[in-house]
């Protein structure tokens, strides 16, 4: 690998994370507080104005009935738990989008484990020009979400490569139209977005992999395990944190995924391929449904909130267990 | 973990997977220079016969693009890549400025909020659809609205996490002491931050101003809701060519989009050693 190996080991890895409540570890030092805080101060103000404020608009909005034709937001007629209630028991749109948005998570989260660990796993042989294919293969990850969404849309045009690709190997009259029908408008999705970030499964995993410390794998191939069982036994629960860090990150950012579909579908057919994002963007921009979208909003944080304590349950016991 | 040849078979999965990896970015570079009557051929043509550079000259010529007959799109693009550089460059600078300040105050005094963990993950992972509409309304409130300041301002806040914490994980990487004998020296903290602290950090705080550099470069939903005439990056042009009359312009928007992730690839090149680190907000150092 290019870069050196870092102090890390894995069971560290997870105590460095945001989400986890006990920090980097080193203890605060009670001198010169006055200037840790004046550094922060900056920081703090501008979290404040651009995201506590607007998150406290937006949650006070989601109590209303407020929508631009209405004049001022504070004119706008309290409703209490109205919008609320409305998205849980009546709207199926709604349902529908935080369903298809979980399932289409759950399935590209999965593909991408699947296909970054065996990446991972291949670039722990020994073969030549790995630092050339190390950068190559990391390259679908650094092109911009909608550059990515223009480029598959070209790609399963139904007179596109892929449909070409296909023709060739199936026979001719193959001819798809990926984005008229609903399960293979999903498949196309799926398929992007497995393209763009199982890079980035590849990429932690493989400096997991490279920080798993040698000693317990000799002993275990001294004591005559064969290389599924070292796999299995040994490598994989060290490598655990760092698996679900990458969980975690990609869960935080497949919840909203936007602009890859609104430039491959725009959430159709119908509303085959609507996300959580894309049904609260038309809610708000294209129905000017505003306070209703505010709402939504707030369930979905809500739900990816439980969702990521749910992921990080299994390392925090795991980091107790290493601290004592 | 034990090293050992890759097999025949592992080197053909290996092959495969580059090739499925590398064709999308084959085909956008492709399709940046083809000549139009090759844009959208049935079958598709793979690698034009007469490549050219006039897809990337229309892309900047309003009058060429009016030729195509789009409406709506007869925008040149100079205006979305000016934008995109300006807000950037500016909220790169002010994010990387003010996130270096607060990963001293945490990694070094502790200053760090028991909230602001959950404020970070809230933040992040709040559609940004939703939080978009209270920006409307307050920007609107204070004529911020279709302005490279809001723009600007918004992009320094979510891209803030990702600053500080990167930062701080290589603020951590350094030993105290090293500041601590500067003091010794009768420096003040604050001397000793600046001729100490940063200056030994600089290869950090170079990767982390290229990676937020990335993120900014690439967002696309504020700046689809907030700007309307005035304000325009490259990805809300992007996806203006694909509303109007679907599937005209390909080439000149393949080059578009090839101007887009061609300074990005490389970017991404330079820092890849960095990017888990920047990804995971410095949780896995590579």
């Amino acid at each position: 690998m290019a870069s050196p190996p870092g102090p890390t080991h894995p069971a560290d890895a997870p105590g460095l994370s945001p989400a986890a409540p006990h920090g980097g570890g080193k203890p605060p030092r009670a001198k010169g507080g006055n200037i840790g805080l004046a550094l922060t101060l900056p920081g703090q103000i501008v979290s404040i104005l651009v995201l506590v404020i607007p998150l406290l608009v937006a949650l006070y909005m989601s109590f209303t009935d407020w929508s631009p034709t209405r004049g001022s937001l504070f004119d706008a007629e309290f409703v209490g738990f109205e919008n609320y209630s409305e998205l849980l028991i009546w709207d199926t749109r709604f349902l529908y989008a935080v369903l298809r948005t979980l399932c289409i998570s759950a399935v590209c989260l999965a593909l991408e484990f699947a296909f970054g660990l065996s990446l991972a796993v291949l670039f722990m042989r020994r073969f030549r020009g790995k630092s050339l294919l190390f950068s190559a293969f990391l390259t679908p990850m650094m092109i911009l979400p909608v550059v990515v969404g223009y480029i598959f849309w070209m790609l399963f045009q139904s007179s596109g490569p892929v449909n070409q690709i296909l023709e060739f190997v199936l026979g001719p009259d193959v001819a798809l139209e990926w984005f008229r029908s609903a399960p293979l408008a999903v498949t196309a999705v799926i398929i992007t977005e497995v393209w763009h970030w199982t890079p980035l499964f590849f990429l932690i995993l493989l400096s997991g992999l490279n920080s798993v410390p040698e000693n317990p794998v000799r002993a275990a191939v001294i004591l005559g395990a064969n290389p599924r069982q070292v796999f299995w036994r040994v490598v994989m629960p060290t490598l655990k944190p760092v698996i679900i860090v990458a969980f975690v990150i990609r869960t935080m950012e497949i919840i909203k995924l936007f602009d890859e579909v609104f430039m491959l579908t725009r959430g159709g057919p119908g509303s085959a391929t609507e996300t959580i994002s894309l049904y609260i963007y038309k809610l708000a921009f294209n129905d000017f449904q505003l306070a209703y979208g505010a709402a939504a909003a707030f369930l979905v944080l809500l739900g990816a909130l439980g969702l990521i304590h749910l992921l990080l349950l299994p390392v925090r016991n795991q980091l107790l267990e290493v601290k004592r | 973990m034990l090293s050992k040849k890759l097999t025949l078979f592992q080197a053909a999965l290996l092959a495969a997977a580059l090739a499925v990896v590398l064709f999308p970015v084959f085909w956008i570079l492709m399709t940046a220079i083809k000549p139009p009557t090759d844009w959208n051929a049935s079958p598709a043509i793979w690698m034009p016969s007469q490549p050219t550079l006039v897809n990337f000259k229309t892309l900047f010529d309003p009058d060429a693009l009016k030729e195509y007959g789009v409406g709506g799109v007869s925008q040149s693009a100079t205006k979305a890549v000016i934008g995109s550089l300006l807000a950037s460059i500016t909220a790169t600078t002010l994010s990387v400025l003010i996130g270096l300040f607060a990963a001293i105050g945490i990694s070094r005094y502790g200053a760090e909020n028991k909230s602001t963990p959950l404020v970070i993950l809230s933040g992040r992972m709040f559609p940004p659809a939703a939080i978009a509409v209270p920006f409307v309304i307050i920007f609107s409130n204070i004529g911020l609205t279709d302005s490279y300041v809001g723009l600007i301002a918004i992009y320094v806040a979510a891209t803030l996490p990702f600053s500080t914490w990167m930062l701080k994980s290589f603020v951590d990487d350094l030993p105290r002491e090293i500041e601590e004998a500067a003091m010794i020296d009768g420096k003040s903290r604050i001397k000793a931050h600046l001729t100490v602290t940063i200056p030994l950090i600089r290869g950090g705080l170079f990767a982390t101003t290229m990676f937020i550099f990335i993120l900014n470069w690439s967002e696309f939903m504020f700046a689809l809701v907030l700007s309307y005439s005035n304000v325009s990056t490259i990805p809300v042009q992007l996806a203006k060519y694909v509303t109007a009359t679907a599937g005209t312009l390909y080439g000149v928007q393949a080059a578009l989009a090839v101007l887009a992730m061609v300074p990005l690839v490389i970017v991404g090149y330079l820092i890849q050693g960095h990017l888990a680190r920047g990804m995971t907000f410095g949780a896995i150092k590579q």
